[in-house]
């Protein structure tokens, strides 16, 4: 494989980069594969890289019914960051941002990792003992978080609502320093260069429509370009994981629901950090093209179709506004969706299922995309191993039984409200 | 945004309604033996079809009645509301 | 120098009203009715910007919405605008625009040095490199790249201007004013339809106001007029220029914003900037026109380098002509059009086109006014640094892959044409799945999914008067739908000229050894070569392609570039356009502004204000308010300098010693009534409620069906069928929600109703020893005597005439009554409690008092109702019943709820008698222990008890009860605090309850 360095671009540069490789190559799939990760998009492609890098088992294929990285991994906001409470989540997202410091050396691929830091906006003495508990916890875990006052802010991002005249005001705010924003579309590809370069096989307009199980066990994929036969097989579809599972006659704990998000026109940088809104559902963040790329609630009903409404953006900016009024005057340029894989307690489930031979990945919410590097290593273990690693022994599918839930937010089974 | 007919108060955009999700799920009886998995499947299992749901809504800004809605999940289309003690 | 290029008589702006303007700090005159691009460009003014990636000096290439380049910042200070096109932007006295990306000026800026170096930055070149050292991607690298990012300044200040909704609906929305669009209104209204007809241009017409055609023996812009001043009387129509649909969302909703203020000179300060428009439609008709494409050669990207219909535009709309020496360069017929306008005003045009040949009356046009005309060529490169001065033409080979022979030509303008795209933007977001069209080399709506109608140039038909057959039969259909009736238009006669076919050819060859830049994305500097790299790397996918080269992500959104990216990606793959496909068409068609988008909703009214009938006495009283959801409670009464601290000191200390008043009003109340409400209420919550007997309240506890707390409060048996429910503040609106949805959904056997009354009462809550003695001065016809009004008792009174419900229930701990009156008597209650209870030291206290006292009584609120504990975590497992089933009671079966080494509420008081424990600290068996340390619970509220007058917490402990008497530490890392703490019960004061029943 072409290294990637400023050596190579100079080098490129004077033939015209007429002599760059291709990134992955577009295969014809094998008859049979050690594993099929279903599903290109940043979980599956990583897991597939730490199949091989991690746990040396190159004989896989990565199926995918589009194109790699064309789901949430190509649709987010971009954030990362580790400000879990609970500890089950704050130890496995942190150890995913041990995994993040390192992936462009790595991958050899500039994903942009940018511990830009996130802040937690506060407008209440109660929410900032909330967020106390959630910082502390981060702390004990060793995980870096601070406390900023209102002058602190101030200081920070001084274009955020202070006045007199806002709605809830800015008491204080919690701080992962350490969280930050990586460059979605380079994850993806980073991940699928690597991958194929150790001998993964992606393959594109691939769709699974059926599963090959003998007595309990997989033995292969149905496709829409033919039968695949694999020894083991990974769900990695986000969204679309319920209908996958329906088709293994398995009902999952999860709902599909669309989310929005929107980006500004480029403008000249004047926010550095991701700051979220607490008096609503908010984040913020300015990309390195100048974009201020925002997010909020999810649309509030099942969804499959990759688009919402904009009375929810309306409600989503108008949370923007109320903490950056500067926002009101710039232009909304782009506005998507993606589909959420929400969880009945916000959490996600890395688990083996009832069938020998198939994995499980997903219940991702709407924090899929940091979980990226952490779930595809935890995901690899867990398929290589046929066990569950203990950053994800607590994802396990049979918390909806036992009542171990991890429900960060405490909002229960209504995932709409999420 | 979607437009909604309450069987009450007739068609009505989406920012007057709350969601209630599947309506399919039929609470267990009071005071009825049920198994541990039945009562879970109940909780927290959802068959989450892409396609065809039916589903609750609640009209908060409105009659605060719920009442059955079938739509597509694929493509937000709305075949027919019904009342609760009505079939969809 | 004034308007140089202005032509005399020329064009729709009104000549008598000069309009002064500065441009880069320097003042220019244009007239009314000009955008800023046509001032610009009648002053002889091309060079307005620099392109984002290379700094390369940029024109304008379009005249409306598709405009690439000629972006500018507005104003300034809080008025600014960033990126505004100045083809859209309408000249208004004292405008002031500059340049954007450039520095220190838009003819010299540093940032060109990119362009030199644009080898070495060919697309998604920073996925390869930047990555060594380590840290200094986030350190040195981005920095730097962010400095070069962005395009326009924001503004860092609150926006000044007010933006407003409207809500409307139609029979028929159409959208765009063009023949189709106008023929279309006009039909449909006739028959009878309410229709809204916008338009987003300032002038109506579209096409009509720059092709030579007539319709009915009219003008074609004088038959525009007509029909728009018909519409325009009509009552049943609504007509709106400035207003663009930009989105189509589910069941027919569209949007559409209107601009409103911009454009005036001295506007009244309450004129919105923008209307937001929510139309829900029952049909809509598309005729949102077609964007020229442009031809792709060396270096085409120079100022001066425009559309052909966008010279034809400022011609004709403005008397602006772009150039005086001009070459015209197609593949198709309509640029002819711009040629025989310029020589109209006296310009001789070069034509350049890559056809052998064509024959349309055009081009006989065109042949007969001895116009220039070189077919079989074509435009290969161009010179001129800032503004186009001169072209390399070649005459194609018969396979049109090379050149058989080149000459310079000297220009100042190139008029370019690659034939038309249709604007299928809106059918596309409708969920109609497009197809391609190979007569247009487009794609065009075919199959819809919702109630749209596409007609006109939108659906790929570029003849005049199928355009208006269709728009009029449309119309005229869909009203027939939904009106019935059967008025029927008929279509006059229209006359027009007779265009050929384009030739399937747009992308010039390189010469031999040439290597110019060829741009498909203006803005964003992609080039050809950068497109054959992606695809040359792997990036196959259209999206593949458009996110790694970034073409099409500009904030035109690619609506001169993307066909002719996908054409070259089909070209380069061998593939045909509709098996490459086309990325997705999202709202908004053109950038909408956020404020437009918010509406209303900002500053102080950003979310409602709750407000209880007493905030006014609380106000002048010197309360410090607190936020508790949308409501704005009381948390203290400040006296002189006081603290938070102090006061609630002060406010607690007199609820235990004398008597307190505290406004309870913002508790959810909800009225329940019918024959079931026991047996409801017996469901609903985890304690038994059949035996309640008339008069008297219960404390109660909710559960989800997971398990899990979900609220407390009191119900009070008002009469047999009667009772009035309390809940906290925070789920008022969500436990209404869970009762009718339980009666509604689940039981509706039970005959039971249920509704919100937190408005309608006003409530107090009056607590402290003193409280019995105030109750009788209040009420003296009433026996309140432990005995006729024990604790949890209820009782109905005359408060100096004014009906009143007075319930014994207590949340402080204290001797205590609640007391509720009609809201409108509320301030008269709260008035005559504070006048009579002067004599007992009454006062008022707040939410931080009101805290205090219930933690150290080990009362849960919110702080411990979290969402994520059990009952028993509570100590609140008593009140499981276990003889009747409940919502949630089958969840608690589950393994780890019945863990006998569960959480538990504890208090917590620190050693030293001193130090408050930080809410949110955790405790720890070992301070010291290495990270992560074993949590052992967590500090949920904390309080300075006035009862022992040393600080008190609560907390949430593992295995908490057996932990009692233990000393562990609370930490708080983020407070840098490590408190060594004892463990005791959490009813810390009063633990058996004697206070509330004395």
């Amino acid at each position: 494989m072409q290294k990637y360095s400023i050596f190579s671009l100079i080098k490129n540069a004077f033939s015209n980069h007429q002599n760059w490789e291709v990134a992955w190559k577009d295969p014809t799939p094998k008859k049979e594969y050690d594993v099929i990760i279903i599903g290109g998009g940043g979980h599956g492609l990583a897991t597939a890289y730490y199949l091989a890098k991690e746990h040396k088992i190159n004989n896989v294929a990565i199926l995918e019914k589009g194109w790699i990285g064309g789901g949430n991994v190509g649709r987010n906001t971009t954030i990362l960051r580790s400000n879990y409470m609970w500890d089950a989540n704050g130890l496995f997202y942190e150890y995913g941002m041990k995994l993040w410091e390192n992936l462009s050396q790595e991958l050899n691929y500039n994903v942009m990792y940018s511990p830009r830091g996130i802040i937690n906006l506060a407008h209440s003495d109660a929410q900032l003992n909330t967020y106390s508990r959630r910082g502390n916890s981060m702390r004990l875990n060793g995980i870096d978080a601070v406390m900023l006052n209102r002058n602190e802010l101030k200081k920070m991002i001084p274009f955020a609502d202070f006045s007199s005249s806002a709605r809830f005001p800015i008491f204080g705010g919690l701080m992962q320093p350490r969280g930050g924003t990586a460059r979605h579309d380079a994850v993806a590809w980073g991940y699928a260069r690597q991958a194929d370069s150790m001998g993964v096989d992606i393959i594109q307009h691939c769709e699974v429509t059926g599963f090959d199980i003998e007595n309990g066990k997989v033995k292969g994929v149905q496709t829409s370009i033919g039968n695949i036969k694999a020894k083991k097989v990974g769900l990695c579809v986000a969204g679309n994981t319920s209908l996958l599972a329906e088709k293994l006659n398995m009902k999952l704990p999860i709902e599909s629901h669309v989310l929005q998000a929107c980006v500004s026109e480029p403008v000249k940088p004047f926010l550095d950090h991701v700051v979220t809104f607490g008096a609503g559902h908010f984040y913020c963040s300015q990309s390195d093209k100048g974009e201020m790329v925002m997010g909020g609630d999810l649309d509030g009903y099942n969804s499959y179709a990759q688009r919402g409404n904009l009375p929810t953006l309306q409600h989503v900016l108008s949370e923007g506004v109320a903490m950056f009024p500067n926002l009101s005057r710039l232009k909304m340029l782009r506005t998507w969706g993606g589909i959420m894989d929400m969880s009945m307690d916000g959490s996600p489930i890395i688990d083996k299922t009832h069938i020998d031979g198939v994995y499980l990945n997903c219940g991702w919410c709407y924090g899929g995309f940091k979980a990226t590097p952490v779930s595809g290593w935890t995901f690899a273990y867990t398929i290589a191993k046929d066990q569950v690693h203990e950053l994800n022994s607590k994802y396990r599918l049979n918390r909806f039984n036992t009542g171990h839930l991890i429900d960060e937010k405490g909002v229960g089974t209504k995932t709409w409200i999420g | 945004m979607l437009e909604i007919k309450c069987p009450y108060c007739g068609k009505r955009s989406q920012n007057e309604f709350s969601y209630g999700g599947d309506a399919s799920l039929k609470r267990p009886q009071l005071e009825k033996e049920i198994s541990d998995k039945d009562w879970d499947d109940f909780v927290y299992f959802r068959s989450n079809p892409r396609g065809k749901h039916s589903e609750l809504w609640h009209h908060v800004a409105g009659c605060r009645q719920w009442f059955k809605v079938l739509r597509n999940t694929a493509t937000h289309e709305i075949f027919k509301t019904a009342k609760i003690n009505e079939e969809l | 120098m004034d308007q140089n290029f202005r032509i005399d008589k020329a064009g729709y702006i009104n000549r008598n009203k000069k309009i002064s303007f500065k441009f880069n700090g320097k003042k220019y005159f244009g007239y009314e009715g000009d955008t800023l691009a046509s001032a610009l460009l009648a002053n002889g003014i091309h060079l307005v910007g620099r392109s984002f990636k290379y700094h390369r000096p940029r024109g304008f290439i379009g005249a409306g919405v598709d405009e690439p380049n000629a972006q500018v910042q507005l104003y300034k200070g809080a008025k600014t605008e960033p990126n505004a096109v100045a083809t859209l932007v309408e000249l208004v006295e004292g405008l002031e625009a500059t340049s954007q990306n450039c520095w220190p000026s838009v003819s010299f800026d540093f940032g060109a040095i990119n362009n030199l170096l644009n080898k070495f930055f060919p697309a998604g070149f920073y996925y390869k490199t930047f990555m060594w050292p380590k840290n200094f991607w986030y350190k040195i690298y981005e920095p730097i790249i962010r400095r070069a990012a962005g395009l326009g300044v924001a503004p860092l200040k609150p926006d000044p201007d007010r933006y407003e909704h409207i809500f409307e609906h139609c029979d028929l929305l159409v959208a765009g004013s063009g023949p189709s669009g106008l023929a279309s209104a006009l039909a449909a209204a006739k028959n009878g339809a309410r229709v809204i007809l916008a338009e987003d241009k300032s002038r109506f017409g579209g096409s009509l106001l720059t092709d030579e055609v007539t319709i009915g023996n009219k003008k074609g812009k004088d038959w525009a007029d007509d029909t728009i001043t018909q519409l325009k009387s009509m009552p049943n129509v609504i007509v709106k220029n400035r207003s663009q649909v930009f989105g189509y969302y589910d069941h027919n909703m569209l949007v559409m914003n209107e601009r409103t203020k911009d454009h005036i000179k001295d506007p009244h300060k309450f004129t919105p900037r923008q209307k937001l428009w929510y139309i829900r439609a029952k049909e809509v008709i598309i005729s949102t026109g077609s964007i020229e494409r442009p031809l792709v050669f060396g270096n085409n990207d120079r100022p001066g380098i425009m559309l052909a219909s966008a010279a034809k535009e400022y011609m004709k709309v403005y008397g602006v002509l772009v150039g005086k020496k001009p070459i015209i360069f197609t593949n198709n017929d309509s640029a002819y059009d711009t040629a025989i306008e310029f020589k109209k005003n006296g310009i001789d045009p070069l034509v350049i086109d890559v056809r052998a040949n064509s024959e349309s009356s055009a081009i006989k046009e065109a042949k007969n006014l001895n116009i220039n005309i070189k077919f079989s060529h074509g435009v290969i490169n161009t010179k001129g640094y800032l503004r186009v001065s001169s072209a390399t033409i070649g005459k194609l080979n018969s396979n049109k892959s090379s050149y058989e022979s080149l000459e310079n030509v000297s220009c100042d303008c190139i008029c370019v044409s690659g034939n038309w795209t249709p604007t299928v933007h809106l059918s596309s977001q409708s969920g109609n799945k497009l197809k391609f069209d190979e007569k247009t080399d487009a794609f065009i709506p075919s199959q819809s999914r919702q109630n749209e109608t596409t007609v006109g140039s939108a659906n790929g038909i570029f003849s005049l008067k199928q355009s208006l057959d269709e728009g009029f039969n449309k119309g005229y259909e869909l009203s027939n739908k939904i009106t019935g009736k059967n008025s029927k238009s008929t279509t006059p006669t229209s006359n027009e000229k007779k265009y050929g076919s384009h030739e399937k050819f747009w992308c010039m060859p390189l010469p031999k050894n040439k290597n110019y830049k060829r741009f498909v994305d203006f803005q964003n500097d992609v080039a050809v070569s950068d497109v054959e790299l992606a695809v040359r790397e792997g990036f196959r996918s259209i999206e593949h392609v458009k996110r790694y080269t970034t073409l099409g992500m500009a904030t035109d959104q690619g609506k001169t570039s993307n066909l002719n990216g996908l054409q070259l990606v089909s070209n380069i793959e061998d593939k045909i356009v509709p098996e490459v496909g086309h990325t997705t068409f999202r709202p908004p068609y053109t950038p909408v502004t956020i404020g437009a988008i918010v509406g209303r909703e900002v500053g102080k009214y950003y979310r409602p204000t709750r407000k209880s009938p007493m905030h006014l006495w609380h106000e002048k009283n010197n309360a410090v308010f607190v936020d508790a959801g949308l409501w704005l409670r009381p948390r203290y009464y400040k006296q002189g300098k006081e603290t938070l601290f102090e006061a609630s000191k002060r406010e607690a200390t007199n609820v235990r010693n004398n008597v307190g008043i505290c406004d309870v009003t913002s508790l959810g109340k909800i009225d329940i009534k019918g024959p079931d409400t026991a047996e409801f209420l017996n469901r609903v919550y985890t304690n038994a409620w059949m035996k309640l007997p008339v008069g008297k309240a219960r404390y109660g506890v909710m559960l989800r069906e997971d398990g899990i707390v979900f609220d407390d409060g009191t119900t009070t048996r008002i009469s047999e069928n009667h009772f009035h429910m309390t809940t906290t503040t925070a789920q008022a609106v969500n436990v209404l929600a869970h009762l009718e949805y339980y009666l509604q959904v689940v039981w509706p056997e039970l005959d039971v109703n249920v509704l919100s009354t937190t408005e309608q009462w006003a409530g107090v809550a009056l607590a402290g020893p003193n409280s019995r003695n105030l109750l009788s001065k209040l009420f003296p016809e009433i026996d309140v005597s432990n005995e006729s009004l024990p604790f949890m008792g209820y009782k109905e009174g005359s408060l100096f005439g004014v009906p009143a419900r007075i319930f014994r229930i207590s949340f402080s701990g204290e001797l205590a009554y609640e007391i509720n009156v009609e809201s409108g008597y509320g301030i008269f209650m709260w008035e005559k409690i504070i006048e009579l209870g002067k004599e007992m030291n009454l006062e008022p206290y707040g939410t931080e008092a009101l805290s205090t006292l219930r933690i150290e009584m080990g009362h849960v609120a919110g702080s411990e109702i979290d969402g994520r504990v059990i009952s028993s975590d509570l100590s609140l497992e008593g009140m499981l019943s276990k003889k009747k089933d409940f919502i949630g009671k089958r969840s608690l079966n589950r393994e780890a709820f019945l863990n006998p080494n569960r959480e538990k509420i504890v208090g917590v008081v620190p050693l030293d008698k001193k130090t408050m424990i930080p809410e949110g600290s955790y405790l720890v068996k070992d301070s010291n222990a290495t990270l992560p340390n074993p949590k052992l619970g967590h500090i949920s509220a904390s309080c300075w008890s006035v009862e022992y007058n040393n600080p008190f917490s609560l907390a949430i402990l593992k295995d908490g009860k057996k932990k009692i008497g233990e000393k562990l530490f609370a930490l708080s890392p983020l407070k840098n605090k490590n408190i060594e703490v004892e463990i005791v019960s959490s009813h810390y004061v009063d633990p058996k309850g004697e206070r509330v029943r004395s």
